[in-house]
C-alpha cells in the first residue's frame, strides 16, 4: 500500500484535523493539571490524615476511579446543569478528565509515599524538623521521583482520553477526524492519521518523561542508573 | 567530667497492647559519659531508645533533658527536644535523595537555620571527623559502603551538636569487616567526652568505650556497674548467659 495514495483524499483536510490539536492540547493540560494540583492533597491526606479524613479521601479516590470516564463526562456535562450549573461542553471536559486524573495521581502519589522506608520520616523527626518540614524536604522529593513514571502514564492516559470528549461535541482532534470522515466518505485515512498523531504526542511525552526521570535520578533511588 | 545530669529517665513504662516492653527504667546520663545498654533482643532496648527522643510515646514516666521536662509535659517543642537528642540508627537512614554532604548540612539548615557556608564549613569538619574525606562528600547514600553510611549518619548527628546521642546498635547492621571503622569513630568521640546512650552487642567496645552498662531484660534493667563488673563479674545468672552467648558468636 503506498502511504502517500492512502493518504491523498484526506490531503484538503489535514489543517481541519490539525485545527482540533489545540483543543485536544488544552483538555489534556487542563485536566492533568487539576489531577496535579487535587491528587497530591488528598494522597496527603490518606496518609497523613486522621483516621476519619483518610477515609473520606479514600472512598472518593475508589469511588471515582470505579466511574468510567465517559459517565463522568456526562454527568458533567448533562447532569449538572440540572442542578444549576452549566458548563461549557470544553469546560466539562476539562472537569471530568481532571475528576479522574487526581483519582488515579492521588493513587500513584500515595503509593509512592507510602514506598519511602519509615526510616527515613524518622531520621528527618529526630534531626528536629517538624512532621511538615520533613514531608517537604525529605518524603516529598523522594515521592516525587519515584511517582514519575506512574504520572507520565497518567498524561497519556489523559491525552488519549480527551478523544471521549467528541461525545458532548468537542472539536479535539478525533471529533475533527470523524467529521471529515463523514465529509470524504472514508473512515480509514482520518482515523489512521489522527491515530499516528496521538501515538506521536504520548510517544514524545514518554520521551520527555525518560530524559526528565534520568536528569533527577539518584543513584539508589527509583530505577535511576545504579551505583 | 562535670557531674550535671544530661538525661534523667524516671520509671518509665511502654507497652504495646498487652506486651510490656519496658517496666519502670530509671536512669541518668551525665555530661561526658557514655553509657552501654546490652540486653537479649526483644528486651526493649530500642524501644527505650525511642522513647527517649519520643519517636515513640512513653505510657508512663518522666523524662528530663538537662533539666528540662520531656515527658510527660514537654517544656519546649518536641522538634525542639529531637533537635538537642543525635539519634543514630541501625539502618543509618541517611536521606537517599541526598549526597553525604547534604545529609549533614540539612539539618543545619533547616532546622537550625544556618547559612549555606556555616553549614557547609561544620558539615565538612564532622565529615572529616568521622574519617570520611572529600571524594565521598558529594556521593548518595546508595554509593557508600554501609560504614560509610554509618560514619555520614554520626556526622549528621554530631554537627547538630546535641547534648546526648543515643545510638541504635550502629554495628549491628554492618558486614562484620565493616564494624571496626564505625567503632573506631565512636570510640573517638567517647574520647572527647561526648555524652552517648548506645545500644550494642559490641562488648568489647563496651570494655573500651564505656563509662557504665546497664543491663536490660524484660522491659527493666536488672543490674548496673562498670564494665568490668558486669562483664567478667555478673551478678545475674541470665546476665552471665547472655554475655556468655555474645562472647562465644563474636569468637567463633
Amino acid at each position: 500500500m503506498n502511504p502517500i495514495a492512502f493518504f491523498e483524499p484526506l490531503r484538503p483536510y489535514i489543517g481541519v484535523i490539525l485545527s482540533g490539536l489545540p483543543t485536544t492540547l488544552i483538555l489534556t493540560f487542563g485536566g492533568f493539571g487539576i489531577g496535579l494540583l487535587i491528587g497530591p492533597l488528598l494522597a496527603f491526606l490518606e496518609v497523613y490524615g486522621p483516621t476519619w479524613v483518610s477515609r473520606i479521601a479514600t472512598a472518593i479516590e475508589e469511588t471515582i476511579r470505579g466511574i468510567p470516564l465517559l459517565v463522568i463526562l456526562f454527568l458533567v456535562f448533562f447532569g449538572l446543569p440540572s442542578i444549576g450549573i452549566q458548563l461549557s461542553p470544553i469546560a466539562s471536559a476539562i472537569i471530568a478528565i481532571g475528576i479522574r486524573s487526581f483519582a488515579y495521581q492521588s493513587q500513584i502519589i500515595r503509593s509512592a509515599i507510602l514506598s519511602i522506608p519509615r526510616g527515613q520520616w524518622e531520621a528527618a523527626l529526630s534531626l528536629g524538623m517538624s512532621p511538615v518540614e520533613a514531608f517537604i524536604n525529605v518524603i516529598a522529593p523522594q515521592a516525587f521521583r519515584i511517582a514519575i513514571p506512574g504520572l507520565v502514564n497518567q498524561f497519556t492516559i489523559d491525552l488519549k482520553d480527551t478523544s471521549l470528549a467528541y461525545a458532548i461535541g468537542v472539536a479535539e482532534l478525533f471529533t475533527q477526524s470523524v467529521h471529515v470522515a463523514q465529509v470524504i466518505l472514508d473512515y480509514m485515512p482520518p482515523l489512521v492519521f489522527v491515530a499516528l498523531i496521538y501515538f506521536v504526542l504520548t510517544y514524545s511525552a514518554s520521551l520527555g518523561a525518560g530524559f526528565l526521570y534520568k536528569k533527577l535520578s539518584i543513584p539508589g533511588l527509583g530505577g535511576g542508573q545504579q551505583a | 567530667m562535670t557531674n550535671d545530669i544530661v538525661l534523667r529517665v524516671e520509671n518509665l513504662w511502654k507497652s504495646y497492647g498487652k506486651l510490656q516492653v519496658l517496666r519502670g527504667v530509671s536512669f541518668t546520663v551525665r555530661r561526658g559519659e557514655v553509657k552501654v545498654i546490652i540486653g537479649p533482643s526483644g528486651s526493649g532496648k530500642s524501644t527505650l531508645l525511642r522513647c527517649i527522643n519520643l519517636l515513640v510515646r512513653p505510657d508512663k514516666g518522666r523524662i528530663e533533658l538537662e533539666g528540662h521536662e520531656v515527658f510527660p509535659r514537654p517544656s519546649m517543642s518536641i522538634s525542639k527536644i529531637r533537635e538537642r537528642i543525635g539519634f543514630v540508627f541501625q539502618q543509618f537512614n541517611l536521606f537517599m535523595h541526598l549526597t553525604a554532604l547534604d545529609n549533614v548540612r540539612i539539618g543545619l539548615i533547616k532546622v537550625k537555620k544556618m547559612s549555606k557556608e556555616e553549614a557547609t564549613k561544620k558539615a565538612i569538619e564532622a565529615l572529616r571527623m568521622v574519617g570520611i574525606d572529600e571524594s565521598l562528600w558529594n556521593k548518595y547514600p546508595a554509593q557508600l559502603s554501609g560504614g560509610q553510611q554509618q560514619r555520614v549518619a554520626i556526622a549528621r548527628a554530631i554537627a547538630m551538636e546535641p547534648s546526648i546521642i543515643l545510638m541504635d546498635e550502629p554495628t549491628s547492621a554492618l558486614d562484620p569487616e565493616l564494624v571496626g571503622e564505625v567503632l573506631k569513630v565512636i570510640e573517638k568521640l567517647a574520647k572527647q567526652r561526648k555524652t552517648m546512650l548506645i545500644v550494642t552487642h559490641e562488648l568489647d567496645f563496651a570494655l573500651e568505650a564505656a563509662d557504665e552498662i546497664m543491663v536490660l531484660d524484660h522491659g527493666v534493667i536488672v543490674e548496673k556497674g562498670t564494665p568490668e563488673e558486669i562483664l567478667r563479674h555478673p551478678k545475674h545468672e541470665r546476665t552471665r548467659k547472655f554475655i556468655e552467648r555474645i562472647a562465644r558468636r563474636t569468637q567463633i
